[in-house]
């Protein structure tokens, strides 16, 4: 009998055409996918390169696990209508009298849908391998075929998932013989788990996560985490570890549950339901006599004038709208997207571990990531429900011979589904607002709350209601049109991929409303508004079209419904449809006319091939020698109002070379008007492709003789359609790159390898090396200037303070604005901003210098902290590295709009809204005071930028961001402790481990670095504070400031990585030289592990702890393969116990001095160390007998983490008790 | 007098189904009942009429409204319970009637209060109008079906099958208060229970394979077949036989497994036959069977 109903079942799908639909679905989406991340479609987008290839076993568990999503939202209406549809035809009735058992029935039911589903994944994975062989797709990111590959995904993951959320939706459906239930729980189910791993995605809590997570997603990411390119291509998933675990828990969860369901089920009438109060149970008569006598009808008037169908819409609209509060879907959802936002907010927005403070606009932009996938869920889910209400409750009839219009109907749904957002927003508003009170938080701010989800948010929605009822009204069934909404929206926003990019032919695509506190919505609110009437016009096409479909009486079929169409198509739905249509259109051609054809707009692929173009034929221009700039001033008019600038300048320039130069290359700009060199000149060429002139002096410019260059900008006049000024009403940063620059673009060509060598570019490396001596007469700020001499003088609106680098000379008010005169009296980069804004300013005095800190009203909550950072540093490093060269320094808020970073000018540190200024520094937490650190990294850069600046070379960055995040770390040690420095330390392993994992041409050590800053950050902090460690903090500040000494402020040739690593290597001892090879010169990595500890007390009184450790290090080859033989193909190894290959543990031979700790915790719950030296350990396996004086609780090799270690939990062990 | 006219009306469905076929009738105020029997195409002249389905071809009139074109104005004035409906769940009787009376087009809530009442009282579910509708009994959703359709004083009352669920006291009742509408208003009903269009009607079609094979008055059609129906008891076998013979209309069994035959025939067919009394089955099953030979020749 089994068989039979397998057999069955099986044949019933393959003759379904949802099946084959739900096939075909899947195996496009595969295909279209998988050609797309191998550059299929490069012909019309930018070219797609990477490292890593497609189809390795890795590559294909992360694209299948995306795929098997989408599958997820099938199986209710696969595995879950298996037994739904004997429900569903009321065939149950008969097939539950059948001669056969529970076991048979249901167990066919589910093997043959849970076949089938896998089928659907099966075709999929056939998408995959036939996209990576597409014509087109780039051989480069696709491995040699291996079965192995996809097969291994298939059993660990797919196979898995789908039989647990296959249980699962089975076990709701089956019970509750209610399809719409199933899919419910797999909306939430899924939900819950990205909750769930957000929540658990911390660094402490990991593990965790990777046991919990159903879909076994964290798992694989937990173990495969650090994995560098090398072995994401070639390493199979490893069936170990916590993958294991996982799989072995959610299989067996699978099984327990499908045993449930096979006890709760029974052949019988009534589905399983939950009274929560059941009834008492009564025997009811009806009134069988009587009533015969007939009341007379009464007379009502009945009313359709357009104010009462008006009014009827209205409270319609609320019958609606109170069915949807009612109904559990909407319930179920809107809790757990209520729940998420919750989540999301307690949470928070953390940066190093501390969190920012609830200020209204990070609530807003919190929330609104948490509840906008549910929110267009509920709209296109309930805009469906209402649309077919009639028609699902069987009561269409009823309803549809009544004799209101159908645009009373269709408004008064619209209308719910608007109120039904209403609500969502009020919720959403106050879990915000509430959330700030919670955590004492009272500046709220509750306009921008209302302006934002009601004048901003709500836009945005109503367009995709529209959408949802025009797809609604075309489609009879709710389901297939809730489906084909959400595919349409993930299909939209894919268009981007295939070389369609503009936000006209994008459905609804939001253009930036992005919000700061300073500038508020700027600029981008008027576009924005633009575009949002540009779609509601197309909206408002697709309800009166939608309005044509709207299901009313039993027209069937394609032409029947057509023939409908046509005759509801009344001359008043014709007349708005063609307005709508025609201003949309006439819309749409006018932001395209000003996109376009006003401003040239090129596609990524147009520019991709620009600057193949402008390397192809100017290149040449590269070897011009250009006269430097020595002087820079310039007379800056910033209209914030109205968003323009105007500037005057004079550019001082000098031949630095040692021989004639008879032209200049200038690069020119839309908005240069006029310009003017102080000797006569002629153009020789002019390129208006690539914006510049070649100018030929008429007599040239001798070496050591000094020119003049003046020139005059102003930007094209700003429109509602077209932003043409980089001015802010409130909060301008901008700097030198805006005004006129000379010699050809280096920066402009193409750097990526494989691009290049797709357009037959010669091979170069995008930086030169530092052993290039050719290469050291640019510093990596300028290539047009060594040190300047700076002044500006900037006018404002009256309420702003405008500012750039240099020493305020004189301020003035003039014909009602305001004007600043700077001029810098010390060296500078030619490196510079101007920023204006409505500022505050706290200032103080510090050894001499007087700081201040400009920032936007209200955002006090940690100018003490940054001011304290500042004073801090400077102190610190006056006292190691050399004296300040300015005796000002000024931090600038700037508006978050611009990004979340600080930077370091001259005397002058911009530093957005969005870090330090609202962070919520709690001290007793684990977090980092990054107010502090990262005042401490700019003013670092004071010196390790502006006094040391390295050559335009790899590996530069090194005697930049390095040193400044190992001088801030100091600077942190001294204010916080040894303790703080952990957390740091951990995090930075951590970034730098995982950046690892996206390097997306190869991992160079430190010394040949190519401004990656996963490399010059996180690696440069950890190693180079490990080494002040090892040689001693004194001596190596001493080595920092020897160095600053002989190189600060030089002329070219530049400094390079490698003069810092000689005087590094001076000041090391002998026995650690491998430390400066290990961590500059290479990519070294340790394995460091505690095996066992045995603690004994000694008859003293003392405790002897015995200590197993193995430690073990590698270095690994730029893409991550990793090697054990040093220089002289020696390699050391040791086999644990067993005498399996696997055991066998590989090292480079061993002379390195390991830290190896004892611990126990005081009363206080703080650690204290017994024990912590650096011995020598030459060998693999390691003994350590130490006599300490408490009894400890944990014991580490290389317990704080400052050696770079993928594993770097198991350095210690907690002693038990 | 209000009169509903149908003018050629045909309907072809996309199988092939000729549901209508020409269909020229006019309905004047009073009971109208439409017998036929299963897949006649009752339901489908009866959603043609009630605006739920557009005929191919054809026109319809109520009075001066042509209801293909201007169906709003039909709907202001109909009342249509269809054959079978659902209900919105979790939606108690009397406040579903509020929306429908607000649907309806009943502006004053008065007269809305008012109306609800009397529709709750005439269909007896007064007593359980704070249920919610959904879970009621068959019967008693067809007599809130009912009470739906009386809430705008409808002149044109379209009920099909509508005694269908009821038990013989709701049948009664719900009749009572359709012929109480029918004195001025157009009630049409249709059914496949001879007795209900005797009881009531005071005028009624046969339909079937979407044609109207007569069209007049219960009781004349009745008379016209006065002493045209012959009876006679047999067996199983002699019915083969008498059906072979003669015009067999209709045979029951009785109790002791004999058959009582009816025959249509203007003499008498043998002298076993009896004459007997004709009724309105009779009339049913005589066009029926005559529109099947009729076909079955054409063929």
């Amino acid at each position: 009998m089994f068989g039979k109903i397998l057999k069955f079942e099986i044949s019933y799908w393959f003759r379904s055409p949802l099946w084959y639909i739900y096939t075909a679905l899947l195996f496009i989406i595969s295909l279209l996918i998988t050609a797309l991340a191998v550059g299929v479609f490069d012909s019309n987008t930018v070219t797609v390169t990477s490292t890593t290839k497609i189809n390795s076993p890795l590559a294909i568990t992360g694209l299948l696990s995306v795929f098997t999503f989408l599958i997820y939202f099938l199986i209710p209406s696969i595995i879950g209508s298996s037994i739904y549809k004997d429900y569903k035809s009321e065939m149950y009735q008969v097939l539950f009298s059948y001669p056969f058992s529970k076991a048979q029935y249901l167990l066919a039911k589910f093997i043959s849908s849970f076949l089938m589903t896998l089928l659907i994944v099966f075709f999929s994975m056939v998408g995959i391998i036939l996209g990576c062989y597409l014509p087109g797709a780039n051989p480069d990111m696709v491995s040699e075929f291996n079965i192995l590959n996809y097969l291994q995904p298939f059993a660990l993951i797919v196979i898995p998932n789908i039989l647990f959320f296959g249980t699962v939706v089975f076990g709701v459906v089956t019970l509750s013989r209610n399809i719409f239930i199933g899919f419910i729980t797999v909306l939430i189910l899924v939900v819950m788990q990205g909750i769930a791993s957000a929540y658990l995605g911390d660094l402490d809590t990991k593990t965790l996560a990777a046991l919990l997570d159903p879909f076994g997603v964290s798992a694989i990411e937990f173990e495969t985490e650090y994995w560098t390119v090398e072995e994401q291509n070639n390493n199979f998933i490893p069936f170990k570890g916590y993958i294991l675990y996982n799989r072995i828990l959610w299989s067996s969860i699978s099984l327990l549950l499908f045993f449930g369901i096979f006890s709760a089920f029974k052949f019988n009438h009534s589905p399983l339901s939950l009274n929560l109060f059941k009834k008492k149970s009564q025997r009811i008569t009806k009134r069988n006599f009587g009533g015969y006598k007939i009341h007379r009808t009464p007379k009502v008037q009945l009313n359709f004038s357009k104010l009462r169908l008006l009014k009827n819409v209205w409270s319609f609209a609320s019958f609606e709208l109170k069915y949807i509060l009612r109904n559990w879907a909407f319930i179920s959802i809107f809790a757990v997207g209520i729940l998420m936002v919750f989540l999301r907010l307690t949470i928070g927005y953390q940066i190093q571990g501390t969190d920012t403070l609830p200020i209204t606009r990070i609530m807003i932009s919190l929330s609104r990531g948490g509840i906008g996938l549910f929110l267009a869920v509920l709209i296109f889910l309930f805009s469906g429900m209402l649309i077919h209400r009639g028609n699902i409750s069987k009561m269409n009839q009823l309803l549809e011979t009544t004799a209101q219009p159908t645009w009373v109907f269709m408004s008064s749904k619209f209308l719910a589904i608007l109120q039904m957002i209403v609500i969502i927003f009020i919720s959403v508003i106050l879990v915000c607002i509430g959330m700030q009170i919670y955590q004492g938080f009272y500046d709220l701010e509750i306009g921008l709350y209302l302006f934002d989800h009601f004048l901003v948010q709500f836009p945005n929605w109503i367009i995709y209601t529209m959408l949802a009822f025009f797809a609604h009204s075309l489609i009879k069934n709710y389901i297939v049109g809730f489906i084909s909404l959400l595919v349409f929206t993930i299909v939209i926003n894919l268009l981007p991929q295939f070389g369609i990019d503009q936000s006209i032919f994008i459905f609804n695509k939001i253009s930036g409303t992005s919000y700061s506190d300073m500038n508020g919505y700027g600029h981008s609110l008027s576009i924005f508004y633009i575009y949002k009437i540009y779609w509601g016009l197309f909206g408002v096409a697709l309800l009166v079209i939608g309005s044509l479909f709207y299901q009313r009486g039993l027209a069937k079929g394609v032409s029947g419904r057509l023939s409908q169409a046509k005759k509801r198509f009344s001359a008043r739905r014709k007349l708005i449809l063609a307005t709508s249509l025609m201003l949309f259109i006439g819309l749409g051609s006018y932001i395209y006319y000003v996109d376009n054809i006003e401003n040239e707009r090129y596609s990524g692929k147009e520019i991709e091939e620009k600057r193949v173009k402008y390397e192809k034929e100017f290149r040449h221009y590269k070897q011009m020698e250009i006269p430097r700039i020595i002087g820079t001033q310039i007379d800056l008019a910033l209209y914030p109002e109205e968003r323009d600038y105007e500037v005057n300048g004079i550019y001082k320039l000098k031949n630095k070379t040692k021989k004639n130069i008879d032209s200049i290359f200038l690069q020119t700009s839309d908005d240069l008007f006029e310009y003017d060199f102080s000797v006569p000149t002629e153009v020789s060429l002019v390129n208006e492709e690539f914006d510049f002139k070649i100018l030929r002096f008429k007599e040239s410019i001798a070496p050591g003789q000094e020119i003049n260059f003046s020139f005059k900008m102003k930007n094209k006049e700003n429109s509602w359609f077209s932003n043409n000024s980089p001015v802010h009403h409130n909060g301008t940063f901008l700097n030198n790159s805006i005004l006129p620059s000379f010699g050809y673009s280096e920066n402009y060509e193409i750097s990526t390898e494989k691009i290049r060598e797709k357009y037959d570019l010669p091979n170069k490396e995008s930086m030169a090396s530092p052993h290039d001596s050719t290469a050291l007469g640019n510093t990596y700020i300028s290539s047009t200037a060594d040190w300047i001499d700076f002044e500006a003088t900037i006018s404002t609106s009256p309420e702003q303070i405008a500012i750039a680098p240099g020493y305020l000379q004189k301020e003035w008010t003039e014909n009602g604005r305001r004007y600043f005169h700077y001029k810098m009296e010390d060296k500078m980069l030619n490196f510079y901003n101007i920023m204006s804004a409505e500022y505050e300013v706290i200032e103080e005095e510090h050894e001499g210098i007087k700081l201040q800190i400009f920032y936007h009203k209200g955002h006090n909550y940690n100018l003490e902290r940054m001011m304290d950072g500042a004073k801090k540093a400077l102190s610190y490093y006056q006292n190691n590295y050399s004296p300040y060269q300015f005796n000002q320094l000024r931090i600038l808020e700037f508006p978050s709009t611009y990004g979340s970073f600080a930077q370091s000018f001259a005397n002058t540190v911009p530093f957005s809204e969005a870090i330090g200024f609202v962070a919520n520094v709690d001290e007793e937490n684990n977090g980092v005071d990054y107010p502090f650190t990262v005042t401490a990294h700019e003013v670092a850069h004071q010196w390790w930028a502006h006094q040391v600046i390295g050559a335009n070379v790899k590996g530069s960055t090194l005697m930049s961001e390095s040193l400044s995040e190992y001088s801030a770390l100091k600077v942190l040690e001294q204010r916080y402790g040894e303790k703080k420095m952990r957390r740091f330390l951990k995090d930075a392993l951590d970034k730098y481990l995982s950046g690892r994992r996206f390097e997306s041409n190869k991992e160079n050590s430190l010394l040949y670095n190519k401004n990656k800053p996963y490399i010059h950050y996180n690696k440069g902090s950890l190693v180079l504070y490990a080494l002040s460690d090892y040689i001693g903090t004194k001596k190596f500040n001493a080595m920092l400031s020897n160095y600053i000494d002989e190189v600060a402020f030089q002329e070219a040739p530049y400094t390079t990585s490698l003069e810092f690593k000689e005087h590094l290597k001076k000041a090391t001892p002998d026995s650690l030289q491998y430390l400066v090879y290990d961590m500059i010169e290479t990519i070294t990595l340790y394995n460091n592990k505690i095996l066992n500890y045995e603690v004994k007390e000694l008859e003293n009184g003392k405790f002897q702890v015995d200590l197993t450790a193995l430690v073990s290090k590698y270095r690994t080859t730029n893409y991550g393969e990793k090697n054990y033989e040093n220089y002289e193909n020696c390699e050391i190894t040791y086999t644990e116990n067993d005498h399996k290959e696997s055991a066998v543990i590989h090292s480079l031979p061993l002379k390195d001095y390991i830290e190896v700790g004892v611990f126990t915790e005081n009363e206080k719950g703080e650690e204290e160390v017994l024990y912590l030296k650096k011995l020598k350990i030459t060998e693999i396996y390691n003994q350590f007998s130490i006599e300490v004086d408490k009894y400890p609780t944990s014991v580490g090799i290389d317990p704080y983490n400052k050696l770079i270690d993928r594993n770097s939990n198991d350095n210690r062990m907690e002693v038990e008790n | 007098m209000i009169e509903l006219k149908l003018n050629q009306v045909s309907k072809t469905y996309a199988n092939g189904v000729k549901a209508l076929d020409n269909i020229n009738i006019e309905i004047k105020a009073g009971m109208f009942g439409l017998l036929g029997p299963n897949g006649a195409g009752k339901s489908t002249l009866m959603r043609t009429i009630a605006t739920l389905q557009e005929p191919d071809t054809g026109e319809l009139y109520l009075g001066d409204i042509n209801i293909r074109k201007d169906k709003m104005n039909l709907r202001k004035v109909l009342g249509y319970l269809p054959q079978q409906f659902g209900v919105y769940s979790k939606m108690s009787a009397e406040k579903l009637l509020y929306y429908f009376a607000d649907l309806k087009g009943i502006a004053s809530p008065s007269e809305k209060k008012k109306m609800v009442e009397y529709a709750l009282e005439v269909t007896n579910l007064i007593d359980v109008k704070d249920k919610n509708v959904a879970g009621y009994s068959g019967g008693m959703k067809q007599r809130f079906g009912i009470a739906q359709l009386l809430l705008n004083n409808p002149k044109l009352i379209i009920v099909d099958e509508p005694t269908a669920g009821l038990d013989p006291a709701e049948r009664h009742r719900f009749l009572n208060v359709l012929r109480e509408i029918g004195t001025n208003n157009i009630v049409i009903l249709s059914t496949h229970i001879v007795d209900d269009v005797k009881e009531l009607c005071t005028d009624m079609a046969i339909l079937n394979g979407g044609k109207i094979l007569s069209k007049m008055s219960p009781k004349d059609a009745v008379e016209n077949l006065n002493g045209k129906i012959w009876t006679t008891i047999t067996d199983r076998e002699g019915e083969v036989a008498l059906a072979a013979q003669h015009n067999v209309i209709s045979s029951s069994f009785n109790q002791d497994n004999s058959l009582n035959v009816r025959v249509f025939s203007d003499l008498q067919p043998n002298e076993n036959f009896k004459q007997a009394p004709a009724d309105l089955n009779d009339v049913y099953f005589v066009h029926l069977k005559e529109n099947e030979s009729a076909t079955a020749k054409n063929a």
